[in-house]
């Protein structure tokens, strides 16, 4: 059991790699931001703790238990710039399930970068994690996200409205999610 | 959040909080596999029965999040038990709560489920102040799923494959209802005409 995947992940344009302690400007440059941090758990983070966050995100980079993380910073092939962060969580070790998650630097956003950098991540879910069912979440106003969860083919399979509270207002969230064999075929690796 | 009064009273129903006289009448249909399909706690023997009834019995009002509301529904008349409503509260800050029920399939399709929920959604909106109910049910559970749209909740989830249940792949169905979506007991009641005293 577990998951121990060989870093880095190398796609056309992107390389998704291990966080390391030189990345905490790279990480404050997105996650600092309010924008950034709209539909986040979290509040826009100080330096400070972008360097606590990035200190735990190293070793996010295996499964070894049910909740574990894998946690990759992901950057530009040609520059080694690092444009966001890409997350899989191991939710159910019986049933085989993980949750995909993403934040992205909105200065590269729309060059299909996050689609690039979660087809590779789904791919580890399924063929190295051996993953039944990857599902993602996101709030029901952050449309630049869904949108990029139906470019990856998933399915919109939950609409909640108002089943609890977020940062001070009702949520709405969608959860949507992809089978291993509704992912084979034209995404093969 | 107390201050309530049972039995509540339906058309052709009433309903209470369990007693233990009621272990027989459970048994007549708590442990049929075709009510065991869809159960989250299985009673697959007459003496697993005296159990699940203990732990209804117990569930008589809602204190803290977490507590469960359970109420037998019996028949006015014969006073048959057909099976039972539940109400939990889920969510103190969200105001959220769930309804579970379950019925003898030989007194399914008379719409007394129909009945039940309909009281249970008043009691949860107008008594307990819930902002929002939610029903989960089997993919499978047509049954279920119908009654759920009868009632007026809206299709919130369909997850596929998402769990293991008694040994095979889960398929889940969320259906939910919010306080301002749910119109039945907006209505004005009507009240006997008082005496005019001059």
């Amino acid at each position: 059991m577990g998951y121990y995947p060989h870093f880095p992940v190398s796609t056309q344009r992107l390389r998704l790699r291990q966080f390391t302690r030189g990345d905490v400007d790279a990480v404050f440059d997105y996650r600092g931001r309010a924008d950034v941090a709209l539909y986040l758990f979290d509040s826009a983070l100080s330096r400070d703790e972008c360097a606590q966050a990035v200190q735990q995100r190293i070793v996010h980079t295996n499964w070894a238990e049910e909740g574990d993380k894998i946690v990759l910073a992901v950057e530009l092939s040609d520059s080694s710039r690092v444009i966001g962060e890409m997350s899989l969580i191991w939710r159910d070790v019986d049933a085989r399930q993980a949750e995909i998650g993403w934040i992205f630097h909105p200065e590269y956003q729309g060059r299909g970068y996050a689609t690039e950098a979660a087809r590779a991540v789904i791919n580890l879910g399924f063929y190295g994690g051996d993953i039944h069912r990857i599902f993602a979440r996101c709030d029901a106003r952050n449309s630049p996200s869904w949108r990029l969860m139906e470019r990856l083919g998933m399915r919109r399979e939950a609409h909640f409205r108002e089943h609890a509270r977020f940062k001070g207002g009702w949520d709405e969230e969608f959860i949507y999610a992809v089978l291993q064999r509704e992912w084979q075929g034209e995404n093969q690796p | 959040m107390s201050g309530l009064n049972f039995p509540i009273t339906t058309n052709r129903l009433v309903l209470r909080p369990f007693e233990r006289s009621d272990v027989p009448l459970v048994a007549r249909y708590h442990t049929l596999p075709s009510v065991q399909r869809y159960l989250a706690r299985p009673t697959r023997y007459a003496e697993d029965v005296a159990g699940a009834v203990e732990v209804m019995r117990n569930q008589i009002g809602l204190q803290r999040p977490g507590d469960v509301l359970t109420l037998a529904m019996q028949r006015k008349g014969d006073q048959a038990v057909l099976g039972h409503v539940s109400l939990k509260w889920s969510d103190a800050t969200a105001g959220q709560g769930e309804l579970l029920f379950c019925i003898d399939p030989a007194h399914a399709g008379n719409g007394f489920l129909t009945e039940s929920l309909t009281a249970m959604l008043n009691l949860s909106f107008d008594h307990f102040r819930i902002h929002r109910i939610f029903v989960r049910c089997d993919g499978r559970n047509h049954h279920s799923a119908k009654l759920m749209q009868k009632l007026g909740m809206r299709l919130e989830a369909h997850y596929r494959e998402h769990a293991l249940f008694q040994g095979e792949w889960d398929e889940e169905l969320h259906f939910a209802i919010l306080d301002r979506e749910w119109q039945a007991s907006s209505k004005v009641r009507p009240l006997p005409l008082r005496e005019r005293v001059a």
